[in-house]
């Protein structure tokens, strides 16, 4: 595995889980820092008031940072893991657009 | 894609859903959820879909009635475990699958149960997760379940259940007394359907499964360390086990 193209890195945060869930227990991290990820590739069990939750990769590239240990409250948006994805890696043909994470966590008041 | 059974009167009875592989020689895997959840909650969510997906099996998951899309009758009748048995073999005519794999979770493995008891053939293997043989009501106040008197075993699981948003609390309450009203039995048990029966190590409904196993022909007890009821069901080690246990196809031995 060669790659040329330059990284960058992308923080993940806890999204929103939907029904007015505002935070989430780590349950348990299905990959470790250092590892290579493929997006959608299961990431981490998490917990929360409702059910235990798979959480897959929203990036592909390789895990550099998780921010919460195994047991761990995290709250909506903040950060779970950091990921160093290679810009413009051409491996599936079409490079998806990637969203910024500010539009895909939606932030939703603990009130609601 | 999400499909609708029909009752004999044509009135909506279940709501269920087709995914995972495409089909194959394989039967599909019939996905039965626990009290209070659904199929999106209990099984896509936790991650079920995919893991099947990735081991080439076709899925059929069910919203029970009560839960979910499924319509919500009142009348505790219409949730015994016999009634709800019967309808998932009527899934499985729906969905032209003279047989399936199964994998229960709570009360979902009580009817996976019941439906390899009550129609031999159409369970090859079935996979029961977050269960055991002690009468999860023994000691429920069926009647005051509605005003959260209850403070048994089931109580809390019930507390939770109601809680969610978009829980209909008197079908909720319903389906208990059906369920309750047919107190599990170890005997009869499935004739000729291996089973694996999967719990977290903390799980007190699960109070007993060993034993449970231990008196069967061909049974299996999978322990996840450090998980409860309520969380066993994402684990890796749950659904690994299951494609495991569930790929070996016909026969009882390994």
């Amino acid at each position: 595995m060669t790659h040329t193209g330059p990284t960058s890195e992308r923080t993940f945060a806890l999204p929103d889980l939907g029904e007015g869930l505002v935070e989430a227990t780590v349950l348990e991290w299905l990959v470790q820092p250092g590892e290579r990820v493929e997006r959608n590739q299961p990431l981490v069990e998490l917990e929360t008031a409702k059910s235990a939750v798979e959480i897959p990769s929203p990036h592909t590239g390789v895990v550099a940072r998780l921010h919460a240990e195994e047991g761990r409250v995290v709250a909506v948006g903040e950060p779970l893991a950091t990921f160093a994805v290679e810009a413009g890696a051409g491996i599936v043909g079409t490079v998806p657009t990637e969203e910024k994470p500010t539009r895909r966590v939606r932030l939703r008041p603990p009130a609601e | 894609m999400d499909q609708t059974l029909l009752d004999a009167t044509g009135e909506p009875a279940l709501r269920y859903t087709v995914g995972g592989a495409e089909p194959s020689r394989e039967p599909p895997v019939l996905l039965v959820h626990g009290f209070g959840s659904d199929f999106e909650l209990n099984w896509a969510r936790a991650g079920w879909v995919g893991a099947l997906r990735n081991s080439g099996r076709r899925l059929v998951g069910v919203d029970l009635p009560g839960h979910g899309g499924s319509p919500r009758p009142h009348d505790p009748e219409r949730y015994t475990p016999k009634a709800l048995a019967a309808l998932l073999a009527r899934v499985l005519d729906a969905v032209g699958a003279p047989e399936a794999d199964v994998v229960g979770y709570s009360m979902g493995s009580r009817l996976s149960w019941q439906l390899a008891v009550d129609f031999p053939g159409r369970v090859r293997r079935a996979v029961l997760g977050g269960f055991g043989p002690v009468d999860a009501f023994e000691d429920t106040d069926l009647e005051g379940l509605e005003r959260g008197a209850d403070g048994g075993r089931f109580g809390a699981v019930f507390a939770a259940a109601a809680a969610l948003p978009g829980a209909d609390t008197a079908a909720l309450a319903a389906c208990a007394r059906g369920q309750a009203s047919q107190v599990y039995s170890p005997s009869p048990a499935p004739d000729g359907v291996p089973l694996l029966f999967v719990a977290g190590e903390r799980d007190g409904i699960a109070e007993g499964v060993e034993s449970l196993a231990a008196a069967l022909p061909a049974a299996e007890v999978l322990r996840l360390p450090r998980r409860d009821h309520r969380n066993a069901v994402s684990a890796q080690a749950f659904k690994s086990a299951a494609t495991e246990f569930l790929a070996r196809g016909r026969g009882l031995s390994g």
